[in-house]
């Protein structure tokens, strides 16, 4: 059992995701989903479970955790770590060793588990978790949704009885929620204690027994399953909360633009080395278009993306802008990719400097509007690495305007936000879609999808398989595209 | 290919370092770099030692021309600066062998076993499973360098060398701090603090082959002493 009684904690400088006077008990075999806007708390109240709060981030706490009535504040970490194992968002940064089995099998090392028991305990955790597959491999030959897989798999392995998420689906694409699905089910099946903080909240909706709504570090919200979801969808919205019930969405952005074309695609195919990746590749796109770019891991979508920016050479066929064919040069010059991680492409001193960065004469004009345009001219002279993921996104987007870049790729750009950022995401891509850019988006999010895109490619098997306008006839093959049950 | 015990790979770097350091001229510098050429092969990174070794016979080639070539300020700028990558050329290319060899857990199971505290094995295991992320990053870093036409590449920094150094190292130092952490939290959350001696997956034993290496890189330091000394 988890209790929280009267627990206040405040980060040393200051700002959001503090807590307020929070109390809750949390019953053995609960799976609870904490939800709620961007620096609500969910996540300090995760910290504050696994220990990681006081001892990893200091601060101001008063009150107390207690875990089967013992206070964790008093507990070293690696004791906590014996009772209460966690998940991050990042696949990349949460494992030690570059194999697999090491990995799986680094807990129980530390808790200096007999050398025969450790290779048994691997074994059945690979066995349990359906992912013999993945044992004996290099994790950096891994996808994202794989490494994550083995993330959890370490976790389990040393067979907590509290398992804390944090953001867990993240990074990951359509079929890797699914498994992290299945591997939650399984946890809950086992009697064990859940906690996982989430802004995607639809894959869930079968698995949680409650749900705790967190405003401005107050529980604000205690709901059963049930509950929660009756809540209607303009409550939910209201609440800054993703769907819920992905089947519920229709597809409502305006549709696309009719224009002449101004990019085509001629028979492109793509290789890295002697593997080809995407063959044949036919398509036209207008001024307007916001198109989403869909398809399993390892189909092709980060090739083209990069490719269309001009970053890849196509090993056949041809990319042409306003009927004139494009080198990797030409290209470069006219497009511009908002990255899922935007801090690699922030380089400048300030928000301001940040837009014109790099430009031997830049027109200020511009710049000031196109920040006045995303609601970053009030923060430009503050320091791109303070701001939030949301507001990197704008100003990475807010360069390429000013640069002048009529081509945009957004990779992923919805993941870790909340409903309020991916309203304004919204706002930010029909904004430059009036301005006649044409806009891609590779992502697998069905309710930003429905919202935003008048037109659906899905890749798969080294080809563009299907090119759907985005409308309430094409649904059923839209759910198809995007593993919407 | 054999797989050599992290307390070996650690002898031999602390040897490494000694040998390079007190190597009295470029024929010791030499045969010290062919030395960790043939452990790297046997670690079965022989295209990394093939690479390693040629460029250091280029290097040496370089630095004969320079000495023989070159006079007045030129002469002293060069020959200061490749004198000090000679000295820490064997034990950079050591350290890339060790780093991709060695898993984290061995490290850390072997530094339990030479009883280090951990408030120093921690830092420097986290060091080691970092250096590779920095490849991954590299890739991100660069694409983003491209699409703001700053060329990633040694012409591009030729031409402007404040602005790619800018590019390179602040997304760097952004991942870097970030990764550090994600990484200490990962581990902490795990127990990497459990004060028990570790245990590990894979078995770590010193075999023969660990023994006969550390002789090796030995008897090299040895005959080096023994010839700065004059007696040989």
């Amino acid at each position: 059992m988890i209790e929280f009684q009267h627990v206040s904690f405040r980060y040393p400088e200051g700002g959001e995701g503090g807590l307020h006077d929070v109390s809750l008990t949390i019953p053995d075999g609960q799976c609870v989903l904490l939800c709620g806007r961007s620096g609500c708390g969910k996540t300090t109240l995760t910290r504050l479970v696994n220990g990681l709060i006081p001892q990893f981030f200091p601060g101001e706490l008063t009150g107390r955790v207690l875990l089967d009535g013992e206070d964790l504040a008093a507990l070293p970490m690696y004791r906590i770590s014996e009772k209460v194992g966690s998940v991050f968002q990042n696949p990349r940064t949460q494992f030690f060793n570059v194999d697999s089995d090491s990995e799986i099998a680094f807990g129980l090392e530390s808790q200096a588990r007999p050398a025969a028991e450790l290779r048994a305990r691997v074994d059945r955790t690979a066995e349990e978790l359906g992912i013999r597959g993945l044992l004996g491999r290099s994790l950096f030959a891994l996808s994202g949704g794989e490494k994550q897989r083995i993330a959890f798999a370490s976790v389990y392995a040393m067979e907590p009885e509290v398992c804390l998420l944090d953001e867990p689906s993240s990074n990951l694409d359509a079929q890797a929620i699914e498994g992290l699905r299945r591997h939650l089910a399984l946890l809950r099946s086992q009697g064990k204690t859940i906690l996982v903080a989430e802004h995607r909240l639809s894959y869930l909706m079968d698995t949680v027994d409650r749900v705790l709504y967190l405003e401005d570090g107050r529980v604000a919200g205690d709901y059963s399953r049930e509950a929660f979801l009756v809540l209607s969808p303009e409550r939910r919205r209201a609440m800054g909360l993703r769907a819920a019930d992905l089947m519920a969405e229709r597809p409502s952005a305006p549709p696309s633009p009719a224009a002449a074309p101004r990019l085509e695609l001629r028979d492109v195919s793509l290789s890295y080395g002697k593997r080809t990746v995407l063959q044949g590749l036919s398509l036209q796109a207008a001024p307007g278009e916001i198109i989403a770019l869909a398809g399993p891991n390892g189909a092709g979508k980060t090739t083209l993306s990069r490719f269309l920016c001009g970053l890849h050479r196509e090993s056949g066929g041809q990319l042409l802008w306003e009927g004139r064919v494009q080198s990797p040069r030409e290209r470069r010059g006219r497009a511009g990719l908002v990255m899922q991680d935007v801090n690699y492409q922030l380089f400048a001193e300030s928000v301001a400097a940040e837009c014109v960065f790099g430009l031997r004469r830049p027109d200020t004009a511009l710049a000031e509007e196109a920040l006045r345009e995303l609601g970053l001219w009030a923060l430009r002279d503050r320091h791109p690495n303070t701001l939030s993921g949301g507001q990197k996104q704008r100003l990475a987007a807010a360069a390429a305007m000013v640069q002048g870049r009529e081509l945009l790729v957004f990779d992923e750009p919805t993941s870790g936000l909340d409903y309020d950022s991916m309203t304004r995401l919204a706002e930010l891509l029909r904004r430059l879609s009036v301005r006649g850019k044409v806009i891609f988006l590779v992502t697998h999010d069905f309710e930003f999808v429905c919202r935003t895109c008048g037109r659906a490619l899905w890749l798969s098997g080294g080809g563009l398989r299907r090119d759907l306008p985005v409308t309430a006839e094409t649904l059923p093959a839209l759910r198809e595209i995007f593993h919407v049950r | 290919m054999s797989r050599f015990d992290p307390r070996a790979k650690l002898f031999l770097l602390l040897l490494t370092v000694l040998c390079a350091a007190l190597a009295p001229d470029l024929r010791f510098q030499f045969a010290l770099v062919g030395l960790i050429g043939g452990f790297s092969a046997l670690c079965g990174r022989w295209r990394y030692a093939l690479r390693g070794i040629l460029a250091y016979g280029l290097l040496c080639a370089f630095t004969f021309w320079c000495a023989g070539s070159l006079s007045g300020t030129w002469r002293t700028m060069f020959v200061a600066f490749l004198g000090l990558v000679h000295k820490v050329y064997a034990c950079g290319m050591l350290a890339g062998t060790v780093i991709a060899t060695t898993r984290v857990n061995e490290f850390l199971s072997a530094m339990a076993r030479l009883r280090c505290p951990r408030k120093l094995t921690i830092p420097l295991a986290v060091m080691l499973r970092y250096l590779p992320t920095i490849r991954e990053d590299w890739r991100f870093i660069r694409d983003a360098m491209r699409l703001r036409d700053v060329s990633p590449s040694l012409w591009g920094f030729l031409r402007a060398p404040a602005m790619t150094v800018n590019c390179l190292y602040v997304p760097l130092l952004t991942a870097a701090s970030r990764a550090a952490d994600e990484l200490s939290i990962a581990a902490v959350t795990r127990g990497i603090e459990n004060p028990k001696p570790r245990t590990c997956l894979v078995t770590i034993r010193m075999t023969a082959a660990d023994w006969v290496v550390m002789a090796l890189f030995a008897a090299f330091f040895a005959i080096e002493l023994l010839w700065t000394g004059g007696i040989l």
